[in-house]
């Protein structure tokens, strides 16, 4: 045989190879419902993950599967196995907060939420995406996230000083991957007193899997409290009613808004 | 008035500054206090466009022109995004002091127990009154509307009343006109909406022409619809709540204030006035303009604790750019906030 059929004929191999291996693994690209055409995209050619988004699930409540409570709707989980892998010391303290949540929620001063309970939190967001970031403006308090995706890196000096942590995100096929690091201790991940602590770490998976359908993926570490890093899944929906927009919401304002009646004749 | 609050240097922790707005806020006083000696250096020029540098003073620090440059609406000739729009995406801040004296900018606040004693020269050596029209400077109150006024701008300093705390210090939006004047803020584009991100608060500027919200909602920052005319972004505001102050000197609009807001862009893309109409017949004689000039900043300038809180980002081998964090104030109050924010939270640390 001569070298050029040889190398066709390997590259034929590989080829057959590759589509087996494709049709086998159990990715999105092989998701009938993600069909690569039929999801919005920027003139780049990226995924626009551009709209208003917000969860159906229960997950803020609790993101264990759990029956209905005075406070809560019931709800099926989103943690990858049920259960958050605590260390018996932080569940025990997870526990503590969950006694308190009523009253020691940082959510009932509207404070920021953090990431990633901002996604799962029962209130929409809105995304706007160029190029060089992806805004995540969250309703709830303004609050807003910046992802980069201009290839910048994590700050060199870190101090654990963010809420909402530090994200860098790039771009693995039509899935935006990003690492969020350098958080402080303050935030919880849901209402039942999910905490962590300044190593949390987090890396997201977002993805259109239709035009109107995010599939968010988080996988979690942060060593001290959990023994291994678990994974959430949530689907995030777009808000399509007529005239739907985000509505100013400075919450953390309200408890001081009766100081401010508008000066009146 | 002031809680005493030691924070990291002004020049050196410019994340700290990003993510502690309100340290700076509680120290406000006390750096504009240290900028309002005029600088000899620089020569009034009246009513002139400006001529003297938009850089700051040595050491950093407040932007202190005395002039409005003109900037006459017209054609945009500068870059343009994809949609169309012009491209005034980036860092901008206002070049004239900040917000303690409304209509006197350099002024510092009349009745300030801290001004030391310092006297000020002939008013016409300072920065013009934001209010263009009318001629004087004045805002057209109605009598019932300037004794409210004088009557917060006393308060300011005694804090005998809950309303005479400015919100900004419990960490709410500035609002209209005062976030022009409150530190940098950064503009980002995109087809249908525009967003400012202020260092307090946020506003989302919809190119839809669509109708305002209902008029029962009223909010810190209102609802915002606007337009392109050539250089000059047109924005149309209604639904404010009028609980924000416009300055230190208890000037104040009612919730029925109706706003329509200029950004008249420089070709250049270095300059910007923003120049609004207020109609609000129910404290006002008559309309008011205000006007308000701004330049963009970018990472050929030093990082600045007040106009331009961007540090570098982590780049290597590539150009130098700047990095924008997240913003973060009611979680972190302290200092005359404290008495305001819901019970339990009493400490300068969250917990």
């Amino acid at each position: 045989m001569k070298l050029q059929s040889l190398a066709r004929g390997a590259a034929l191999v590989l080829a057959a190879l590759a589509s087996l291996l494709l049709a086998a693994a159990p990715t999105w690209a092989s998701d009938g419902a993600s069909n690569p055409a039929k999801i919005p995209r920027l003139s780049s050619g990226k995924p626009d993950f551009s709209g208003i988004w917000e969860t159906t699930s229960a997950a803020d409540y609790d993101l264990e599967p759990h029956g209905a409570r005075k406070d809560a709707p019931p709800g099926p989980g989103i943690v990858e196995g049920n259960e958050i892998p605590y260390t018996p010391e932080a569940l025990a303290k997870k526990q503590k907060n969950f006694a308190a949540r009523d009253v020691s929620d940082p959510r009932l001063k509207c404070w920021t939420l953090g990431t990633p309970r901002g996604i799962y939190y029962p209130e929409p967001f809105q995304i706007l995406q160029r190029a060089q970031d992806v805004t995540v403006y969250f309703e709830f308090g303004d609050s807003v996230r910046t992802i980069h995706t201009d290839g910048t890196l994590h700050p060199i000096e870190t101090d654990h000083e963010f809420w909402l942590g530090d994200s860098r995100g790039h771009w693995e096929g039509d899935t935006l991957v990003v690492d969020v690091r350098d958080f402080n201790d303050q935030t919880w991940l849901s209402r039942a007193g999910d905490f962590h602590d300044e190593a949390f770490h987090i890396v997201e998976r977002w993805k259109l899997v239709d035009a109107n359908t995010i599939d968010y993926r988080a996988t979690i570490e942060d060593p001290g409290i959990y023994t291994r890093p678990w994974n959430i899944e949530v689907y995030l929906y777009r808000h399509r009613e007529k005239n739907f927009e985000l509505i100013e919401n400075y919450c953390y304002t309200l408890d001081y808004d009766s100081y401010y009646p508008y000066p009146k004749q | 008035m002031n809680e005493p609050v030691t924070t990291t240097s002004a020049t050196e922790r410019a994340r700290k500054r990003a993510a502690m707005a309100f340290t700076a806020l509680i120290m406000l006083p006390l750096l504009v206090l240290s900028q309002q000696t005029p600088a000899p250096t620089v020569q009034p020029t009246g009513g002139a466009p400006a001529t003297a540098s938009a850089q700051p003073r040595a050491g950093g620090g407040l932007g202190f022109e005395r002039t409005v440059p003109l900037i006459a609406s017209g054609r945009w000739t500068g870059k343009r995004l994809a949609d169309g729009q012009p491209d005034v995406s980036g860092d901008w801040s206002n070049t004239i002091a900040n917000h303690n004296n409304f209509t006197d900018p350099q002024g510092g606040i009349p009745g300030d127990p801290q001004a030391r004693g310092r006297q000020l020269g002939p008013r016409e050596e300072r920065a013009p009154s934001r209010v263009s029209d009318p001629a004087d400077g004045e805002l057209p109150y109605l009598p019932w509307a300037r004794e409210k006024q004088h009557e917060f701008q006393v308060g300011f300093f005694l804090n005998t009343k809950p309303e005479y705390i400015e919100p900004l210090a419990r960490c709410a939006p500035a609002g209209i006109p005062k976030s022009f004047y409150w530190h940098g803020y950064e503009i980002r584009q995109y087809p249908g909406h525009i967003l400012f991100l202020f260092n307090s608060g946020s506003r989302i500027i919809y190119l839809d022409n669509q109708k305002h919200l209902p008029q029962n909602i009223k909010l810190w920052n209102g609802d915002s619809r606007g337009h392109w005319e050539g250089n000059t972004l047109v924005v149309d505001v209604s639904n404010l709540n009028a609980k924000a102050r416009l300055g230190r000197t208890g000037d104040f609009t009612t919730e029925n204030v109706h706003v329509v807001e200029r950004f008249i862009f420089q070709n250049d893309n270095k300059r910007y006035n923003y120049v609004a109409t207020f109609e609000d017949p129910d404290a006002f004689s008559r309309p008011f303009t205000v006007t308000i000039p701004a330049r963009r900043w970018s990472v050929e300038d030093k990082t600045n604790g007040w106009h331009y809180e961007v540090p570098l980002a982590n780049n290597p081998g590539k150009p130098p750019q700047g990095d924008h964090f997240e913003r973060i104030c009611v979680e972190n109050n302290g200092g005359f906030g404290r008495v305001a924010v819901s019970a339990g939270n009493t400490g300068d640390k969250p917990k």
